[in-house]
């Protein structure tokens, strides 16, 4: 047991076993019997056609949603780990979460990491901004951003965390093409030492993953 | 399922029992008209039910938390429901009864009328709040911990009220338990009063186990359509 | 594995500090809570007219208006997460009972605020002056601190509902009787200048019931957060 430190990583194995998920909306099933397994180090692409659960999966795994049943289970030398745990150790980018918007975007970022008791300086923030193009903005109210910035700064957020584990709904939503480069960019430096989930039905960015899961049919 | 005529034989012989007898008051002592105190064999046990019904539905809730298993809440709901139904009629039945024998229906120092107001404005904001939320297990969830809150504002309520307003309590049901003369308890009343919370409890188990079957039944038909 | 300790006096300091800064720049539920207070304070004046009611009905009265002020804005707190879609993001990062407790010394500070403006505009508007003041004060504080204590869960418990401001109200009333008995028996006793000791009942009443209450809120807490 180790505890990184700086900007050094050190990375762990975790591993996330989903058997025999289901989920229904009342009479409505939405998705049946779903299993996989993932390690760190791989990548998993969700797709499927509008409405198959993409989102709802995605929103399952992150903890927040309830399947109908089945397991969902992240370990680590197969010790089971908490939501507690393993949300430490996550980052999630969605359509569904945003920002305050009578805040600044450092001020959301400080506020989040503060919560999450993570150490990082006022440097660091200003850095993750300009590493998604947003070093000019960072002291502007979240209600004066665009769709396309307001995605750039959950990545900045997710950057800061350094996450072992990665959920992304739509990745590149909103996003033009410098945007999409810098995710990119992003998604190709933390591979190697995390678990990437991405639900998603565009050809580029289910390039990431090494396995592919299809809902809906 | 025999015993449900078990169950209406008792409270057919309630019924008829409690009308035939001399009424349960001493005619020196009525308040009003002496006949109005026959209300007793049924407004105690109606009472009584709803209270009952609160705590297992209370009970039911907690469990529900515990397992996160439907079945409680349907339970709980099934619990709640008729609690509301016997708590409506222990108010409607002591607010004539207050009528007949103090003169007026209604009467905000009498602690025990309050306190079924009050059980009932619970349940109304119970099954508001079940109305208002439309996930399954966010629905179940959220009434079982409103529930557990509004037990413990309901405890404080209780055993705290009385004691800030000792004066209020004019409610004859503290002389029926001490029996202190002012209504006369005879062998007879006291065994047609048996029976009828006899009767009521049976008969208010008889209707929750009803009502949790019909829910049971009317989810696995939701799901399977 | 990193470990990580959790501070709690820091990560509640945050939350708090987050509730702030949004209502200072936003001023949503401080200028409903202000401006309900006033209009009930208003009506309730103004119904009275020439009216001089005893200190029975005024005590009354006093918390009838803090009552309705509270319910018209407290339940922002986590209404206001729901429907800007932040929640999402605070149940990630933060810790739920730093959330709840953040949110409850939030709403606290709120209703102070309130009553800061409302006392002395009761005192002057119904021209009722309280014998004994610290008492006043004391028994004043206790219930507020029980309002917020109480409903705060209320409030992320209605969030999630369809109709959010009058089932707040609904389900806050019969959590809220009790507090309510007992600090109109504490005001009453202040206006009339009695002691200490003869609103000491009420006083230990309302003291178990803001221990008790935030208790429970906070052991409950977890099972609507994460829903």
């Amino acid at each position: 047991m180790s505890i990184s430190s700086g900007r050094g990583y050190i990375s762990y194995m975790y591993q996330l076993e989903v058997a025999d998920l289901s989920k229904s909306f009342g009479p409505r099933r939405i998705f049946e019997k779903v299993s996989f397994s993932l390690n760190t180090g791989q990548g998993l692409a969700i797709t499927g056609p509008n409405g198959s659960g993409k989102s709802t999966m995605i929103h399952i795994l992150t903890g927040l949603g309830r399947a109908s049943s089945g397991v969902v289970r992240y370990t680590h030398d197969s010790n089971m780990l908490s939501f507690e745990e393993y949300r430490n150790r996550m980052s999630v980018v969605t359509p569904y979460h945003e920002f305050y918007d009578a805040m600044t975007a450092l001020e959301n970022l400080d506020f989040y990491t503060r919560l999450a008791g993570l150490e990082v300086t006022g440097q660091e923030m200003m850095e993750s901004l300009r590493t998604f193009g947003l070093g000019e903005r960072g002291r502007d109210r979240v209600a004066a951003y665009s769709s396309g910035m307001k995605q750039r700064l959950k990545y900045a957020l997710a950057l800061l965390r350094r996450p072992e584990i990665l959920l992304l709904d739509e990745p590149t939503a909103y996003l033009d093409q410098s945007g999409k480069k810098g995710i990119f960019d992003f998604l190709d430096s933390v591979k190697s030492r995390a678990l990437i989930i991405i639900a998603t039905n565009e050809k580029e960015e289910a390039g990431f993953a090494d396995h592919v899961c299809q809902l809906g049919g | 399922m025999i015993w449900k005529w078990f169950i209406f034989a008792a409270m057919a012989a309630v019924i008829i029992l409690a009308f035939v007898l001399p009424s349960p008051m001493d005619p020196r002592l009525s308040l009003g008209p002496v006949d109005a105190y026959r209300i007793f064999y049924f407004h105690v046990p109606a009472a009584w039910v709803a209270a009952l019904s609160f705590m297992v539905g209370m009970v039911q809730s907690a469990r529900y938390l515990k397992t996160k298993d439907m079945d409680f809440d349907r339970r709980a709901v099934a619990a709640n429901r008729l609690g509301m139904a016997f708590s409506a009629m222990a108010l409607v039945t002591g607010s004539i009864f207050a009528k007949m024998t103090w003169g007026e229906f209604w009467n905000w120092s009498e602690i025990r009328e309050v306190s079924i107001f009050i059980l009932l404005l619970i349940y109304g904001g119970y099954f508001a709040l079940r109305s208002a939320l439309s996930d399954d297990e966010v629905r179940a969830t959220f009434s079982a911990v409103m529930t557990i809150i509004f037990t413990v504002a309901a405890l404080f309520l209780i055993f705290v009220l009385p004691r800030i307003y000792p004066a209020f309590s004019q409610h004859p049901s503290d002389t029926i338990v001490d029996n202190e003369g002012k209504m006369s308890l005879s062998p007879m009343v006291a065994l047609v009063f048996g029976l009828s919370m006899a009767a009521f409890t049976a008969l208010y188990y008889w209707l929750y186990e009803i009502t949790v079957r019909g829910s049971r039944y009317f989810d696995k038909n939701r799901l399977e359509s | 594995m990193p470990t990580m300790s959790v501070n709690w006096a820091g990560r509640i300091l945050t939350v708090f500090k987050k509730e702030m800064l949004s209502e200072f720049r936003t001023r949503y539920a401080f200028n409903a809570v202000i401006m309900f207070s006033l209009v009930t304070l208003t009506v309730v004046s103004f119904s009275l007219g020439m009216n001089r009611p005893g200190p029975e009905v005024m005590a009354a009265l006093f918390w009838v208006v803090l009552f309705f002020a509270a319910a018209s804005g407290l339940a922002q707190v986590f209404v206001k997460e729901e429907e800007a879609r932040t929640a999402g993001y605070l149940r990630l990062y933060a810790p739920a009972t730093a959330v709840l407790v953040g949110k409850i010394i939030f709403n606290l500070f709120l209703l102070v605020c309130m009553a800061v403006l409302l006392v002395p505009l009761f005192v002057i508007l119904l021209d009722t002056v309280p014998q004994n003041f610290i008492l006043f004060l004391s028994g004043l504080f206790l219930g507020l601190i029980g309002l917020s204590g109480s409903t705060t869960i209320i409030a992320a418990i209605v969030s999630r509902a369809s109709v959010k401001g009058a089932l707040f109200a609904v389900l806050s009333f019969p959590v809220l009787l009790p507090l309510l008995v007992a600090a109109i028996e504490i005001t009453l006793v202040s206006l009339v200048g009695g002691n200490f000791a003869a609103a000491w009942p009420p006083l230990q009443l309302l003291l178990a019931y803001d221990v008790v209450m935030i208790t429970l809120s906070i052991m409950l807490f977890d099972f609507i957060w994460h829903m």
